[in-house]
């Protein structure tokens, strides 16, 4: 029992650093430097047994934590694309209905299932784990970014977001941060879910709205053009950038077409703007 | 208390030029101070819930977003070249450690190339002379790899990849030099001491140590097949027992589908090499000698 419980308290201390068996390995050696010498086969034969229970505890433990972490991460995705679904519905009409509900549901992201992801990864390396959790992370960068644009017309700062994460953790332990890294390849994903909003505006009549997105949209294209030759990992990255250029030119064609043929698209997107020509066209008509 | 610092809090912290000299300065709140005020609301409520400053100015409403926008792409722009900054620093930093890495390739490389002198029915102790003074350069280079990647509290496994390869390769040539000596596996601990990591903030990677085991036993059944050759007919006995037990071991181990799961099942066929060896060695009764020695300690 004591023995268990020594056990565990190795663990924990390897939670805590990851990449290190230090603890345990000061009373590995001392046990093997104990053993007399003549005994070398047989000492050694059971030394690396007990060292090798402590690589399998220490893989075990790290493994666990890995899938609970991913775990995490699957539900952070989930529900931020149902944000971001929620976005979507978004039409002139209900729009500060629509952008509450979507804020108040990517808060409950937040505090419910980023929470859960702060809480596993607390104290131990966030790089090391980095790939288990970085797929629900840029999710959520790209939900809260979202959301953000829609409300402000502003870019969400990395900063502003990890300010949020702040309350989540144990303030005597280093909090979870989102890194560059996953903050960009968050935002690449955000240029998508732009231009589905863009496309959907324009059917919609709200041209502003969508030229609106199309300089913001570029904006981001262009800046991540500078960032994405020094990131870690750029192929990733710079398929993401492809897809993105490919966002961009449809907000731009779909912008191209509606001033070219402007005249001709307004009255049947019933436009309500009262500076509109056509505002004398009794809208019963049309 | 010092584990707490080993995180991805890298951006932040590594625009601090001068190296937090005492590391259990709380450094989350040293480096949150160093985001340029502007940009960070740090203790404020939660921006995104809230309406920030610039909202304010361009009122709330698509249509007059115009009007704000002079104030939000400066804004924008200033985060970009700040991570631009923050990466081009860490790409450095990337440099520097693989200026380094490429050195201890270079070191393992030598060791290895005397090390396979082993093969060539050399007496022990006069091919381990020459690899064995290796070791303090290795060790010294990894000193610097620690200290270059210090400066980024947190980032050893951001960089890990960057000297993952060459650290398996420098604990298989370790370990096998370890065991020529004494018969014995080397452990986690005898690696990190051998690298002067013990105690250190940047540790051998266990799976890493595990890999580098693996690689070391791929080398084992050239070994028996010479020393065979060259007249060492116990040599098979003794390297069939150290693998057995190695093997025996690593079953220990629930290894997730990797690449350390991947050399660890190459293993098995090292250990049917060398019983094969072993039994050849056997059925022509030239190991007899030897075991009748066995019995007699028995």
């Amino acid at each position: 029992m004591l023995q268990r419980y020594a056990l565990l308290q190795r663990i924990s201390v390897m939670a805590l650093k990851p990449h290190r068996l230090h603890n345990l390995a000061d009373t590995t050696s001392l046990g093997v430097a104990k053993r007399p010498r003549t005994m070398a086969t047989e000492s050694s034969s059971s030394s690396m047994k007990d060292a090798f229970s402590q690589y399998a505890d220490y893989l075990n433990n790290q493994n666990d934590k890995r899938e609970r972490i991913v775990k995490a991460s699957r539900d952070i995705t989930m529900n931020s694309k149902k944000v971001i679904f929620q976005v979507h519905r978004m039409s002139k009409h209900n729009r500060e209905e629509v952008l509450q509900k979507a804020e108040k549901d990517l808060a409950a992201v937040t505090d419910q299932f980023v929470a859960r992801l702060v809480k596993e990864l607390q104290g131990t390396d966030f790089w090391k784990l980095r790939r288990a959790y970085s797929p629900g992370i840029q999710e959520y960068v790209e939900a809260a970014t979202f959301c953000k644009f829609c409300r402000t017309g502003t870019l969400l700062n990395l900063d502003e977001m990890n300010a949020t994460l702040l309350p989540l953790s144990d303030p005597s332990l280093e909090p979870l941060q989102i890194n560059v890294l996953d903050y960009l390849l968050g935002l690449a994903d955000l240029t998508g879910e732009l231009m589905r909003l863009a496309i959907g505006r324009i059917s919609d009549g709200e041209v502003e709205f969508a030229e609106n997105i199309c300089k913001f949209v570029r904006e981001i294209y262009r800046e991540l053009t500078l960032v994405v030759p020094f990131m870690d990992d750029s192929n990733d990255m710079k398929t993401k950038m492809d897809t993105m250029l490919q966002s961009v030119m449809k907000i731009e064609n779909a912008c191209f077409s509606v001033h070219v043929r402007g005249s001709e698209y307004m009255p049947l997107l019933g436009s309500e703007d009262p500076t509109s020509f056509l505002l004398a066209v009794p809208s019963v008509d049309i | 208390m010092k584990s707490a610092f080993r995180n991805g809090y890298f951006f932040t912290l590594s625009r601090s030029l001068n190296p937090n000299p005492n590391p259990n300065l709380p450094s989350t709140l040293f480096s949150l101070h160093l985001i340029p005020p502007h940009s960070s609301p740090s203790i404020s409520p939660p921006p995104f819930r809230s309406v920030s400053p610039i909202a304010r100015i361009s009122g709330l409403s698509f249509t007059s977003m115009a009007g704000g926008e002079p104030h939000a792409l400066p804004l924008l722009e200033k985060q970009f070249d700040d991570f631009r900054s923050q990466l081009e620093e860490s790409g450095t930093l990337r440099d520097r450690i693989r200026a380094v890495v490429a050195e201890i390739e270079s070191t393992s490389r030598f060791i290895h190339s005397s090390l396979l002198l082993v093969h060539q029915s050399r007496s022990t102790p006069e091919v381990l002379e020459k690899p064995k003074a290796q070791i303090v350069v290795l060790k010294e280079l990894y000193n610097r790899l620690a200290e270059i990647v210090r400066e980024s509290p947190g980032g050893y496994y951001r960089y890990h990849g960057d000297w993952k390869s060459e650290t398996q390769t420098v604990v298989s040539l370790l370990a096998f030099m370890h065991w020529l000596e004494t018969g014995t596996l080397l452990l986690h601990t005898e690696a990190e001491e051998k690298l002067g990591l013990s105690g250190s903030e940047f540790g051998l990677d266990v799976e890493d140590y595990l890999v580098g085991i693996c690689f070391m036993s791929n080398e084992l059944p050239r070994y028996v097949v010479n020393q065979v050759t060259a007249g060492d007919y116990d040599c098979p006995r003794k390297v069939m027992k150290f693998l057995t037990d190695l093997h025996a071991a690593f079953r220990l181990l629930n290894l997730r589908n990797d690449f350390l799961r991947k050399k660890f099942d190459g293993m098995k066929y090292d250990l049917r090499r060398v019983e094969e060896v072993y039994y050849d060695v056997k059925i022509r009764g030239l190991a007899a000698n030897v075991d009748s020695v066995e019995k007699a300690a028995a």
